[in-house]
C-alpha cells in the first residue's frame, strides 16, 4: 500500500516511527553496554592483599645435607643436596592444586599428574615442571624462600 | 477406565520422586561412603642434638592472637611438662633438661617427699601429651577442654587461670593440634561447636519434630485433596490465591503425568524449599572464612532443627539438579520444543546452567577442607582463559587468591545475585508455558477430546506429587545429613579425598586429559550450546507427531541428546572412583 512516492505522509509518519524506534533502541543498547562496563569495573576491584612471596624458613641447620623437606602450608619442598639447598613450588603447574609427596617425587591429588623429585613432569596432564624458587641462606644462618622469583637451574 | 488410569497416575506419582531421589541416594551413599579420611598432622621430627632454641619464648604477634597468648602461657606454666610441642614428657623432651633433673620423681623433687616449694606429680608413668593424632581423647569439643583445663591446670595449682587465660591456654591447645579455626577467639558461645578431634558430635535428634511436620502436612495434603474433588464445573467455588496462580481450566490431555512426568512442577517445589530453607540459613551462616565452617557447624550441630534445615536445604539442591535435567531430558525425547516453544527451551536451558551454578556456589560456602581443591580448580579455570583470564579472576574473587573477598562474593551470588537471576528466569519459563499454549500438545488421538480439567484439580494433583516429594525430601534428610569437614585452614595436606562435587565429576574426569581451557571451560559450554542449538539447527518433530515420546520427526535431537547424557553419566560414574 505503501507508494514510492517520498510525499506520501503515511510513508513519512511510518520513516519516523521506525527513526524513532531506532534511535530509541540504539540509546537504551548504548546505555546498557556502558552499564554493563561500568559493573565490570565496579566488580574488578581487588581487596583482598596480594599473597605472601617471601617465606622465612628457619635455621638453615633444620635441613641438614641430604634432607628433604615439606612445607605444605607455602606449599614447597626444600633439598639441601650436599650443602646446595634448592626448593621447588608444589603448586601443580596444571590446575593448582597441591601435590602430595609420592615416593621420591610428587602426585596430584585433583587430576593425576606426576612428578620427579626435580619437577619434571612425570605424567600428565599438566605439561610445565614443578616450578623452581630461589631459595637463599642468610648471614645470621636462616633460611629465605621467594616464591615470586624462579631459580635458575 | 478412568479408575484404571487414575491407578496408573498415583502409582506414577509414588516413583517418579522415589526414583530421581533413589539416584541421588545412591549417588551419594557412594560419595558419603569415601568421604574424607583425616590424618593426623604430621609432628615435628626431633632433631638430633637438642637445640636451646626450642626453650626460647613463643614468637609474638601484634596485637596478638588468643592463641598467641596462650602460647605465652603455656611457654610460662605447662612447657615443662607437657613439652614445647605438646608431646608430654618424653625422653627426648627430658633432655633439654639438666641432666641432674632429667629424673622428675626423685626424692626431694616432684616425688612422694616433696620438697617445701615443689609438689607431686603423681603419674609416675609419663606426662600425657596433648598434641597429635589420639590425643585429648576424652574431650568432644573446645568446650569440654576448656572447662578441664580450667579446674584442674596447672597441676600445682588448679583453678588459678582467669576465665581468659584458660580460653587462650585452650585455643593454644587446638593449635597444636591443628584443629584451631583460622582467626577465630573461643568463648561459650561457640566452643561447643568446635571440635578437639573431627569427631562431629551427633545432633540432637529432631525425627518427634519432623515426624510430626510430616504426618500434618500430610493429613493437610489428604484435606486438600478431599475437598478439590468434590468440585465439579457447574459449582466452582472461588479460586483462592494458589488456584489464582493456574488457568482457570486446562484441557484434561495436557496435564498427562506419564507425559510431564511431573518434573516441572517438582523443580518448582523443590525452589521453593531452597528458598525458604535458604532464607533460614542465613540466619545463622557468617560468610567469612574464619567463621563460615563453623557456623555451618553451629547449625547442624547447636541450633535447634539446624540440621533439618540445612540437609533439606541439600537434598532440595541434589534433587533440583536431577528433576531438572529430567526435564530437560523429556523435553527433547518428546519434541516439546519445537516452535513455538523454542524459545521457554532457551529459558529453560538457561536456568539449568543457573542452576548448577548455585549448586557450585552454596557448595563453596561450607569453606570446609572438603571444599579445597574444588575451590583451587574452580578458580583457576577462569584463569585459563585466553588473553582475559587474570582479569577474569579477578573480576570473579576480587583478589589474587580465594579468601575473605572471594568468600563474600560467593555469598552474594548464591543468595541474590544468582538467586535473583532464577527467581526472573522460573517466572518468565512459567509464563512462556502459558503465553506458548500450556504444558503440553495433547498426542492427535485426544486432541478431538474436549474434556478439561479444573484448576481445582490441577492445584490437587500439584498437592500429591508434592507430598510423594516431601516425604522422601524429609526422609533422605533425617537419615542422610550434608557433609561437612573441618574448617579450611593452612595446612595443605590434611585431606585425602580430591573430587569434585558430583555434578562436576565428568568436568573433573576430562580435566584429566590436558588442556584446562578445552577440557575445563570450552567442551562444557558447548554441550550447553549443543544442547540449546537442538531445535534451531535439527529437524523438529511434526505437528502430528507431538503429545508422544519419541516422535520420529527429531530422533536425530534424541540421539544427540541421549549420547551427550550417556558420555556425561560414564564420565561422572569414571570421576566418582578414581582410583
Amino acid at each position: 500500500m505503501a507508494t514510492r512516492n517520498s510525499q506520501d505522509p503515511n510513508r513519512l509518519y511510518a520513516d519516523r516511527r521506525n527513526f524513532l524506534k531506532l534511535t530509541t533502541n540504539a540509546l537504551f543498547g548504548l546505555a546498557g553496554l556502558l552499564g554493563l562496563g561500568g559493573l565490570v569495573r565496579f566488580l574488578g576491584y581487588p581487596t583482598e592483599p596480594a599473597p605472601q612471596t617471601e617465606f622465612d624458613l628457619g635455621p638453615a641447620a633444620n635441613f641438614p645435607p641430604g634432607s628433604r623437606t615439606v612445607r605444605a602450608d607455602i606449599p614447597v619442598v626444600i633439598y639441601n643436596t650436599d650443602g646446595v639447598f634448592t626448593a621447588y613450588s608444589l603448586i601443580c603447574t596444571h590446575l593448582g592444586c597441591t601435590v602430595e609427596a609420592d615416593g621420591q617425587g610428587f602426585a596430584c591429588p585433583c587430576h593425576g599428574s606426576r612428578f620427579e623429585q626435580d619437577g619434571a613432569v612425570l605424567q600428565g596432564p599438566a605439561k610445565q615442571p614443578l616450578r623452581p624458587l630461589r631459595v637463599e641462606a642468610l648471614e645470621d644462618g636462616r633460611l629465605k624462600l621467594f616464591t615470586q622469583e624462579e631459580a635458575d637451574i | 477406565m478412568a479408575s484404571t488410569s487414575r491407578f496408573k497416575l498415583s502409582r506414577g506419582l509414588l516413583l517418579l520422586p522415589v526414583l530421581a531421589l533413589g539416584l541421588g541416594g545412591v549417588l551419594f551413599a557412594s560419595a558419603a561412603a569415601a568421604s574424607p579420611v583425616y590424618q593426623a598432622n604430621a609432628t615435628p621430627q626431633a632433631t638430633p642434638t637438642f637445640d636451646p632454641k626450642r626453650l626460647e619464648p613463643p614468637p609474638t604477634n601484634n596485637p596478638p592472637g588468643q592463641a598467641d597468648k596462650g602460647a605465652l602461657q603455656y611457654w610460662g606454666m605447662c612447657m615443662s611438662c607437657h613439652g614445647d610441642r605438646g608431646q608430654g614428657l618424653t625422653d627426648e623432651w627430658l633432655a633439654s633438661f639438666p641432666a641432674e633433673e632429667r629424673d622428675c620423681w626423685q626424692s626431694g623433687c616432684h616425688g612422694k617427699d616433696y620438697s617445701q616449694n615443689s609438689f607431686e606429680l603423681p603419674v609416675q608413668s609419663g606426662i600425657p601429651a596433648i598434641a597429635g593424632a589420639g590425643k585429648l581423647g576424652r574431650f568432644e569439643n573446645a568446650l569440654q577442654l576448656n572447662q578441664y583445663i580450667l579446674e584442674s591446670m596447672p597441676w600445682w595449682n588448679p583453678g588459678s587461670l582467669e576465665t581468659q587465660e584458660a580460653w587462650a591456654v585452650t585455643a593454644y591447645t587446638l593449635k597444636l593440634n591443628g584443629n584451631l579455626p583460622l582467626g577465630i577467639s573461643l568463648s561459650e558461645t561457640n566452643a561447643a561447636a568446635i571440635p578437639v578431634h573431627r569427631s562431629v558430635t551427633a545432633p540432637p535428634s529432631e525425627w518427634p519434630g519432623a515426624l510430626a511436620l510430616a504426618a500434618l502436612l500430610g493429613l493437610a495434603a489428604v484435606g486438600i485433596m478431599k475437598q478439590s474433588r468434590q468440585n465439579t464445573l457447574s459449582a466452582l467455588p472461588k479460586p483462592n490465591f494458589v488456584h489464582h496462580l493456574h488457568p482457570p481450566s486446562i484441557p484434561a490431555a495436557q496435564a498427562r503425568f506419564r507425559y510431564t512426568l511431573g518434573a516441572g512442577g517438582l523443580a518448582v517445589f523443590f525452589s521453593l524449599t531452597l528458598f525458604v530453607t535458604g532464607l533460614l540459613e542465613m540466619y545463622y551462616y557468617v560468610p567469612s572464612p574464619e567463621r563460615a565452617a563453623i557456623s555451618i557447624e553451629i547449625i547442624t550441630t547447636l541450633v535447634p532443627y539446624g540440621n533439618l534445615v540445612r540437609n533439606l536445604h541439600y537434598w532440595s539442591a541434589q534433587a533440583l539438579v536431577l528433576v531438572t535435567m529430567l526435564h530437560l531430558l523429556r523435553v527433547v525425547l518428546t519434541g516439546a520444543y519445537a516452535p513455538p516453544r523454542r524459545f521457554n527451551y532457551l529459558l529453560g536451558l538457561g536456568l539449568l546452567t543457573l542452576i548448577l551454578l548455585l549448586d557450585f556456589t552454596g557448595y563453596l560456602l561450607r569453606w570446609d577442607e572438603g571444599i579445597r581443591w574444588a575451590l583451587v580448580v574452580g578458580v583457576n579455570l577462569l584463569k585459563t582463559f585466553p588473553l582475559v583470564g587474570e582479569r577474569f579472576y579477578q573480576f570473579i574473587l576480587g583478589g589474587t587468591q580465594p579468601g575473605a573477598a572471594a568468600l563474600t562474593r560467593f555469598y552474594a551470588w548464591h543468595v541474590l545475585g544468582l538467586t535473583g537471576c532464577a527467581i526472573l528466569l522460573i517466572i518468565w519459563h512459567l509464563f512462556r508455558v502459558r503465553r506458548d499454549g500450556g504444558i503440553a500438545v495433547p498426542p492427535p488421538d485426544e486432541r478431538a477430546d474436549k474434556s478439561r480439567i479444573t484448576r481445582f484439580e490441577l492445584v490437587r494433583r500439584e498437592v500429591a506429587v508434592i507430598a510423594v516429594a516431601s516425604a522422601g525430601l524429609l526422609l533422605f534428610s533425617l537419615l542422610l545429613p550434608a557433609p561437612l569437614a573441618q574448617p579450611l585452614s593452612d595446612n595443605a595436606l590434611v585431606l585425602g579425598d580430591s573430587r569434585a562435587p558430583w555434578f562436576f565429576l565428568w568436568i573433573q574426569k576430562m580435566l584429566q586429559w590436558g588442556n584446562p581451557f578445552l577440557w575445563g571451560v570450552l567442551t562444557p559450554l558447548l554441550v550447553v550450546i549443543a544442547l540449546g542449538l537442538l531445535p534451531y539447527l535439527l529437524p523438529n518433530a511434526q505437528p502430528g507427531e507431538l503429545g508422544r515420546w519419541f516422535p520420529r520427526g527429531n530422533r536425530l535431537a534424541q540421539a544427540l541428546a541421549l549420547l551427550i547424557v550417556t558420555a556425561i553419566l560414564f564420565l561422572t560414574v569414571l570421576g566418582a572412583f578414581p582410583h
